[in-house]
C-alpha cells in the first residue's frame, strides 16, 4: 500500500521538472556520474579493439590510399595469423622477451631479497643508502637506456675499468648486446623488488622471528621457514609485476641498441613498433596485438582461476 | 633444569637507567615471579636472562656459567611470549615440532614428542588445523607446550595471562602450577599482578624503578614487607598506609598524621618507631582484615574512632571507610553492623602494625 501510494506520488512529481526526478531516483543520478567514465573506456579500449579486430582480417596499410573504414576492399581472412605464426622474426623476438625475463626478474628478485634481509636491521646511514638504492627505479627508462649507451661504448667507462681494448664492442656485438641490455635492466628494476619485498619482510612479525630464535632456529632455517612463507603474496605480487612490465620492455633498448645489432636485442615491443613505424605493416601488427592479447588473457584467466581454487 | 645467579646487574638505555644492581638467586625448579608496576625493569631483567638484551654491567650464570658469548639460538632458553608469538603460517603440528625440527632431532621422535605434547596441552585434536585457528586459550596452550617441547633449561613467561579474560586467568593459573610442577621447570614469570605472584610464585621479587624491593617467598613479603613500597604494592585490599609527624607529648609518642589525626603509639609498633632515634617522620601500615571493632583484644592495641563514610560490598564481606580527621582507613566490617554515618571506636592491633621511615621508605624494626 504504502509502496504503491509512494511510487504514485513520484510518478505525479516528475513531470513537473527534471532535476526533482534524478535527486529522487539514485540509479539514474548513478548513470549520469558513471557516463563519462564509460564513454572514456568506450573510446580508448573497446572501439580500439574492434578496430584492431577489424584491421586484423584485412591487408589494410596506410599506403593503401584508401581510408582505414573501407578496410573491407582489401579483406583476407586469416592471412595475417597465418603469417605470424610462421614468423621467424616474431618468434625470435618473443624468445628474446622471455630470455630477459628468464634471466632479468630471477636475479631483480635474488638481489633484492639479499638487499631486503640487510635493510632489516637498523645500521648507521640506512636511510641514505635506502634512498641511493632507490634511484635507479626513479630515472626515465630513456635516461637509464642512454645512461648505459654510453657506459658500454668502445671507448666508455667499463671497457676502460675492466681494462678492455676499444675495439671490444658490447652494444654490436652479437651476444653481449644482449647481456648488456639484462644489466641495464637488472641496475634498474632491481630497486623496485628491493621496495616491495623489504615491506613484505619488515611485515612479518618481529616477536614470532624471536620466537624461532629462542627455540634453536638458526638464521637461515627461520628465513626459510618463517620469513619466506609469510611473504609468499607479496613475492607472487613483486613477480608478477616485474614479469609483466619486463613483457613491454622497450625504451630501454631502443635506445640502447635498437633492437640490434640485426635483431640481436629485438622484442616484442621493438619488433611491433618497427612493425608499425617502419614498415607500417598496421594489419599485420593488429593481429600480432590481438593473438598476444587472447594468449595473455587465457593464462591469466587460468592463473586467476588457480589462485581462487587455492584460497578457497 | 638450570639455576640462575643474577649478579649485580645495570642496564641503562642511553641515560635511562632500567635496571640498577640487581641481584637474585634463583634455584633449580623454582618458580620465581617478577612482580613490578608497568615500567619497572622485570621485563627488561626478563630479556637480560633471555639474552635478548645485554647487561651494562654485572653477570648473568646459568649452573654458574656465563653465557654472554652464547648466540640466543643456542641458549635453549624457553620463553613464552605475552602475545605467545604462535607461527600462524604453520599447522598446530608444525608449531609444536619447529623447536626440534630445527635441532635436525629425527622424524619418528619429533612425531612422539608432539603427539605427547599435544595430549598434554588437550590440543591433540587440533594438531592438523592451522594455528591461526585456535581460540585465545588454545594459543596460550600451544605456546607455552612449543616451548616446552624443547626441554629448555630455563622457562621465562612474560604476562602469559594479561591478555585472556577473568575467567579463564583463574584457570589458566591453576593450569599453570600444575604444569610447573609437572614439568619441574626453573620458571620465571613477569607479572604485574600481584594476585598472580602471590598464588604461583614459590618466591616473588618486587622491582620498582629498577631496583630489587624485596625477594622472598609469597608469605613472607605479604606478612613482612622490608619497605613501604612493598607493603604497598602487595596485598589486596591495600595495606592502610598513614604518613605523619613522631611527637612525644606527657609520656606518650604520637604519630601527627598529616591529615590532623593522631595515633597515639604503644606496644611493638612504638618499639619499632622508636629503634632508630633519628627518625622523625614515619608511615604507619595496618592491613585492612587486622583492623578490628569492638572491644580492646590485647593490652597494647590502639583504640580510634571514625566516622562509616562508604561501605563497599567485596564477596561476602563489606569494606568499611572510615574517616578519622582527612584520614581513611580502611577495614573489614566483621560484625556486619555498621551503617553509613555511624562514628565508630576501631582497634589497631599493635603487633600486627608496621612501621616505616617516611624519608627512604625502609622498615622500621621488624619482626
Amino acid at each position: 500500500m504504502t509502496d504503491q501510494a509512494h511510487t504514485g506520488a513520484t510518478r505525479t512529481i516528475r513531470p513537473q521538472g527534471y532535476w526533482v526526478g534524478v535527486a529522487r531516483d539514485g540509479q539514474k543520478m548513478g548513470f549520469w556520474f558513471i557516463l563519462p567514465t564509460f564513454l572514456l573506456l568506450l573510446f580508448i579500449v573497446i572501439f580500439p579493439f574492434f578496430m584492431q579486430l577489424y584491421l586484423s582480417v584485412t591487408w589494410w596499410t596506410p599506403l593503401e590510399g584508401i581510408p582505414w573504414y573501407s578496410a573491407w576492399e582489401v579483406f583476407s581472412w586469416f592471412d595475417n595469423y597465418l603469417t605470424l605464426a610462421t614468423d621467424p622474426r616474431l618468434w625470435g623476438a618473443l624468445w628474446r622477451t622471455a630470455l630477459i625475463m628468464i634471466v632479468a626478474v630471477p636475479a631483480q628478485f635474488f638481489l633484492g631479497m639479499a638487499l631486503a634481509y640487510l635493510f632489516i636491521d637498523q645500521f648507521p646511514g640506512r636511510k641514505l643508502f635506502y634512498s641511493i638504492l632507490l634511484t635507479p627505479m626513479m630515472i626515465v627508462p630513456a635516461v637509464v637506456g642512454l645512461m648505459f649507451f654510453l657506459l658500454f661504448q668502445g671507448t666508455g667507462p667499463v671497457n676502460a675499468h675492466l681494462g678492455l681494448p676499444a675495439d671490444f664492442s658490447w652494444l654490436t656485438d652479437v651476444n653481449r648486446a644482449m647481456i648488456s641490455v639484462i644489466i641495464a635492466d637488472i641496475w634498474q628494476w632491481t630497486p623496485l623488488m628491493f621496495l616491495i619485498l623489504l615491506a613484505g619482510m619488515l611485515g612479518v612479525p618481529s616477536d614470532q622471528l624471536l620466537a624461532a630464535r629462542l627455540l634453536g632456529g638458526s638464521n637461515w632455517q627461520n628465513f626459510v621457514k618463517i620469513i619466506l612463507p609469510r611473504m609468499k603474496t607479496v613475492i607472487i605480487i613483486a613477480l608478477v609485476l616485474r614479469t609483466v612490465e619486463c613483457f613491454k620492455i622497450f625504451d630501454l633498448i631502443y635506445i640502447m641498441t635498437k633492437g640490434g645489432p640485426g635483431v640481436q636485442t629485438e622484442t616484442i615491443s621493438v619488433f611491433l613498433y618497427k612493425q608499425t613505424f617502419g614498415d607500417l605493416e598496421w594489419s599485420y601488427v593488429a593481429a600480432i596485438g590481438l593473438t598476444i592479447l587472447i594468449v595473455l588473457s587465457v593464462i591469466a584467466a587460468k592463473g586467476l582461476a588457480y589462485m581462487a581454487r587455492k584460497q578457497g | 633444569m638450570s639455576s640462575i645467579q643474577i649478579r649485580n646487574v645495570t642496564k641503562r638505555f642511553g641515560e635511562f637507567t632500567a635496571v640498577r644492581d640487581l641481584s637474585i638467586d634463583i634455584e633449580e625448579g623454582e618458580f620465581v615471579a617478577l612482580l613490578g608496576p608497568s615500567g619497572c625493569g622485570k621485563t627488561t631483567t626478563m630479556n637480560m636472562i633471555a639474552g635478548l638484551e645485554d647487561p651494562t654491567e654485572g653477570q648473568i650464570l646459568f649452573d654458574g656459567q656465563d653465557l654472554s658469548g652464547l648466540r640466543i639460538q643456542d641458549r635453549n632458553i624457553g620463553f613464552v611470549f605475552q602475545n605467545y608469538a604462535i607461527f600462524t603460517h604453520l599447522s598446530v603440528y608444525r608449531n609444536l615440532s619447529y623447536g626440534l625440527e630445527v635441532k635436525k632431532v629425527p622424524k619418528p621422535e619429533i612425531e612422539r614428542r608432539v603427539q605427547a605434547m599435544a595430549e598434554r596441552m588437550s590440543i591433540s585434536h587440533r594438531l592438523d588445523q592451522p594455528a591461526s585457528s585456535l581460540s585465545v586459550n588454545e594459543m596460550q596452550k600451544l605456546a607455552i607446550g612449543r616451548s616446552a617441547i624443547v626441554e629448555p633449561r630455563i622457562f621465562l613467561l612474560d604476562e602469559p595471562l594479561s591478555n585472556l579474560d577473568a575467567g579463564f586467568r583463574a584457570y589458566m593459573r591453576a593450569e599453570l602450577k600444575v604444569l610447573q610442577h609437572e614439568f619441574g621447570q626453573t620458571m620465571i614469570y613477569v607479572t604485574h599482578d600481584q594476585i598472580e605472584a602471590m598464588s604461583l610464585a614459590d618466591k616473588i621479587a618486587i622491582i620498582d624503578r629498577g631496583r630489587l624491593m624485596q625477594y622472598g617467598a609469597p608469605l613472607d613479603i605479604y606478612n613482612d614487607p622490608q619497605n613501604r613500597f612493598v607493603a604497598n604494592f602487595v596485598g589486596s585490599p591495600r595495606m592502610n598506609l598513614v604518613d605523619g609527624e613522631l611527637r612525644e607529648e606527657r609520656g606518650t609518642l604520637k604519630l601527627m598524621l598529616h591529615g590532623g589525626a593522631e595515633i597515639p603509639l604503644s606496644g611493638k609498633v612504638r618499639v619499632d618507631f622508636t629503634c632508630d632515634g633519628s627518625v622523625h617522620g614515619g608511615s604507619f601500615g595496618v592491613r585492612p582484615q587486622d583492623i578490628y571493632f569492638g572491644e580492646k583484644r590485647g593490652g597494647d592495641d590502639i583504640t580510634m574512632t571514625g566516622k562509616v563514610e562508604v561501605l563497599e560490598r567485596v564477596g561476602p564481606k563489606r569494606l568499611a571507610y572510615l574517616q578519622v580527621q582527612d584520614t581513611l582507613f580502611v577495614a573489614f566490617d566483621d560484625l556486619d553492623r555498621l551503617r553509613v554515618g555511624d562514628e565508630v571506636p576501631f582497634c589497631l592491633p599493635s603487633d600486627k602494625s608496621l612501621a616505616f621511615d617516611i624519608d627512604t621508605g625502609r622498615r622500621l624494626g621488624g619482626a
